[in-house]
């Protein structure tokens, strides 16, 4: 996962979610869903699957630090983007740059410039 | 509520262990917003592949890792009995001629040791993971 390979869009857009601040399981489907303007939706299946290799592959790992306690329960599991994630997710935003730089070079309409 | 806890505990146990909490918690949250039976199938198809790709995922592991011991165990005894086979060979040859074979011996004797002390670890540890494996199937 993080060898340097294209990441899976849920992958992607969890690294994205957390990259602005820490987040339990149902704040992360939550940003994914507005960040993807309601395109991309995870279920508690796919969610924690994601989870689960990010922080084996340390892309993300537990937080202690809660967002706000008092609105929360105290059992959520907040999660945080460790530096690799974000070498990870910067290296991926790079590589969709590149991505779109080239199809621009070969067709200015279907790359919306 | 109590059909997606009995879903959940189809996982492997390691991970319901890590994950299932928060599943559940996540799944009261997302209820709270879209009641209905569109989600309840949703919610199920989408944790029933998780379930599938987790279990996967987990024989995948075990299997590789008992394949990583019981090849260990079978190079280290090929090892040794292939040096215990030298030594015998170099002590015949050796015999009569006065010859001193303690330069070449000792160091094949240590090869054998630790090619017996790799075996024997490999082993336990192979054996150690067959119970495990065999409790967590009893345990669901």
């Amino acid at each position: 996962m993080a060898s340097g390979g294209p990441l899976t869009p849920a992958v992607l857009h969890i690294l994205l979610a957390l990259s602005a601040q820490d987040r339990h399981g149902y704040g992360i489907m939550k940003q994914v869903e507005a960040d993807s303007r309601g395109k991309v939706t995870m279920g508690p299946g796919t969610l924690y699957g994601s989870i689960r290799r990010m922080t084996d592959a340390g892309l993300i790992s537990e937080s202690d630090k809660k967002v706000d306690p008092s609105l929360d329960d105290e059992r959520r599991v907040y999660y945080r983007i460790t530096a690799l994630g974000q070498q990870t997710l910067a290296a991926e935003l790079q590589r969709y740059r590149e991505v779109v730089a080239v199809a621009r070079s070969l067709s200015p309409k279907t790359a919306g410039a | 509520m109590r059909w997606y806890s009995r879903l959940l505990r189809l996982y492997p146990r390691p991970y319901r262990e890590r994950f299932g909490e928060s599943m559940e918690q996540t799944f009261r949250d997302l209820r709270r917003e879209r009641p209905g039976p569109g989600f309840t199938l949703w919610i199920f198809l989408e944790t029933f592949a998780g379930i599938v790709r987790e279990r996967a995922t987990d024989v995948g592991r075990s299997a590789m890792a008992r394949n990583v011991f019981k090849t260990v165990k079978y190079v280290a005894l090929a090892v040794g009995a292939l040096m215990v086979a030298g030594i015998v060979t170099v002590m015949l040859l050796a015999r009569g001629t006065g010859e001193d074979i303690t330069g070449v011996v000792a160091p094949a004797l240590l090869l054998t040791i630790l090619s017996v002390v790799a075996a024997v670890v490999a082993t336990v540890m192979q054996g150690r993971q067959n119970r495990r494996k065999t409790r967590d199937d009893l345990a669901g």
